[in-house]
């Protein structure tokens, strides 16, 4: 059966059958249990992480030993320490799996080859690092400048399902508000929207 | 009238917990050939084998989570829960009584040890059973049937067997104290030692037990210890079970609905389209809310 990988990169990065029997070998996928690391902080990160199964998340701690979400990865998320993947530095942040998650392990071998014989990968490799700045010049312009309901309504179109799989403070660390902060959010809303059985 | 045979008996799978309160294996729909196509109109079973719990000041329980899409029935047969809502709505459900609460549109709700029960700690033991809900009456309004134990009608077998409690449905001409939405069979078996008991369900229904209590002799035939789960064939509609020493026996009976199933986590639809309309829903606070 075709994996998660697979199907994603014949439909998005136009990757043809033939081409992906020449990939089928530098594909590798790892599982990981729950609370298990991808990476932690001093390491190296050697890998872009493909999502098949489960739910991974990209995060710091800080002087007081307090975590900060920057990135949930679902299915079909890619993920990854971008700085200490290219610039062969020590990451200074942490994955690990929120859930019980299957992921591929995409490493430079991959990159190349999958560039080498298709010009349409690179181009689609390309285009995702241009998401993911995009992304993050949103995130940071969130982070100083709207409101608590603002980033949760953002939050529910980015993640629809997360609020169903991760705990309120989880969210509450993604969106930089407090756990109480969130609940007022998602009291307002019921306000509004909550017309009774 | 032809026998109902065994298709397959499935022993308890590794529990895991929901919450830190309820320590359940899943029978339906995580066990082989228990999938919710194959078990319709049941679409999930979880367990709570007998556990002792040690006492706590704070109550373990699952917090708040919603549902939509059909109803969810919980038999308590040790220990005590308390149970609230997002419209105010709560109770308690003791040793021997049902809740059966239709989800139907959207709850949200949250479960725990009640807090006495809590404190003092103890034996807990509870099925909680999700009968799905025909596309006509998902969105119906949610309503609750508490059926405390004294409130549920019992046949009286013969010979000291025992009795039947019939919580829903009927047995011979007693009828069951709940209301539901397609034709559902749903009994306890309190057998003596020796106790013999015969059902009969039409031949299509998806029919099953669990043995909650001692252990019992199905069809004269085939024994099956505490804990152990029973799937019967689509074919023949009357099976009998024995009990080989004091028993307990939940018996479910029901028509299957025979719709397309589209399920993510606490939601039951029938569409990926009604599923992607639960979450926003629920995102939106569309469910209520609740502390």
């Amino acid at each position: 059966m075709e994996s998660a990988f697979e199907s994603y990169l014949k439909k998005n990065a136009g990757i043809t059958e033939p081409q992906l029997s020449q990939l089928k070998n530098k594909i590798i996928t790892k599982a990981f249990t729950k609370g298990e690391f991808l990476l932690h902080k001093g390491q190296v990160c050697r890998h872009s992480f493909f999502i098949e199964k489960g739910l991974a998340r990209f995060y710091s701690i800080d002087r007081e030993g307090k975590e900060h979400i920057i990135q949930f990865a679902p299915e079909n998320w890619f993920l990854s320490d971008r700085g200490s993947l290219f610039f062969n530095e020590s990451s200074e942040f942490f994955i690990d799996a929120i859930e019980d998650t299957t992921a591929v392990m995409i490493d430079e071998h991959f990159n190349h080859l999958a560039s080498e014989i298709s010009p349409q990968f690179r181009k689609y490799n390309e285009r995702i690092l241009q998401n993911h700045i995009r992304h993050l010049q949103k995130r940071i312009s969130q982070l100083i400048g709207a409101s608590a309901e603002e980033r949760y309504l953002d939050f529910i179109t980015l993640y629809p399902d997360l609020t169903l799989r991760v705990p309120q403070w989880m969210i509450a660390s993604f969106l930089g508000i407090t756990p109480e902060s969130l609940s007022r959010v998602r009291k307002v809303l019921a306000k509004k929207n909550f017309h009774g059985f | 009238m032809a026998t109902k045979k065994i298709e397959i008996v499935v022993p308890p799978r590794e529990p895991h917990f929901v919450g830190d309160g309820f320590r359940v294996h899943n029978f339906i729909p995580s066990a082989y050939r228990l999938d919710m196509k194959k078990m319709d109109p049941f679409i999930l079973m979880d367990y709570n084998s007998k556990f002792h719990f040690t006492p706590s000041d704070k109550p373990r329980g699952v917090g708040v989570h919603p549902h939509r899409g059909f109803e969810t029935v919980t038999i308590a047969y040790k220990g005590k829960v308390a149970h609230h809502d997002s419209s105010g709505g709560g109770g308690i459900i003791g040793e021997g009584d049902v809740q059966w609460m239709t989800a139907a549109s959207g709850v949200l709700h949250k479960e725990y040890h009640e807090e006495n029960f809590s404190k003092e700690g103890g034996d807990f033991q509870m099925v909680q059973l999700w009968v799905n809900l025909p596309a006509k009456d998902k969105m119906t309004k949610p309503k609750y049937q508490s059926i405390s134990n004294a409130q549920i009608n019992r046949f009286t077998l013969p010979d000291n067997g025992g009795e039947i409690e019939v919580i829903a449905g009927s047995y011979q001409d007693v009828k069951g104290a709940a209301s539901t939405f397609t034709p559902i069979h749903l009994q306890n078996a309190r057998l003596n030692k020796g106790g013999k008991a015969a059902f009969n369900f039409p031949a299509n229904y998806t029919t099953a037990l669990l043995v909650i209590e001692g252990s019992i002799k199905v069809n004269g035939e085939e024994n099956v210890p505490t804990d152990n789960f029973v799937s019967f064939e689509n074919e023949g509609e009357e099976f009998t079970i024995e009990a080989l020493e004091d028993a307990v026996v939940l018996v479910l009976s029901g028509e299957p609905i025979n719709e397309p199933i589209a399920a993510q986590g606490p939601f039951v639809m029938n569409t990926e389209g009604e599923i992607t309309q639960a979450i926003n829903d629920y995102n939106m606070g569309r469910f209520g809310y609740l502390e």
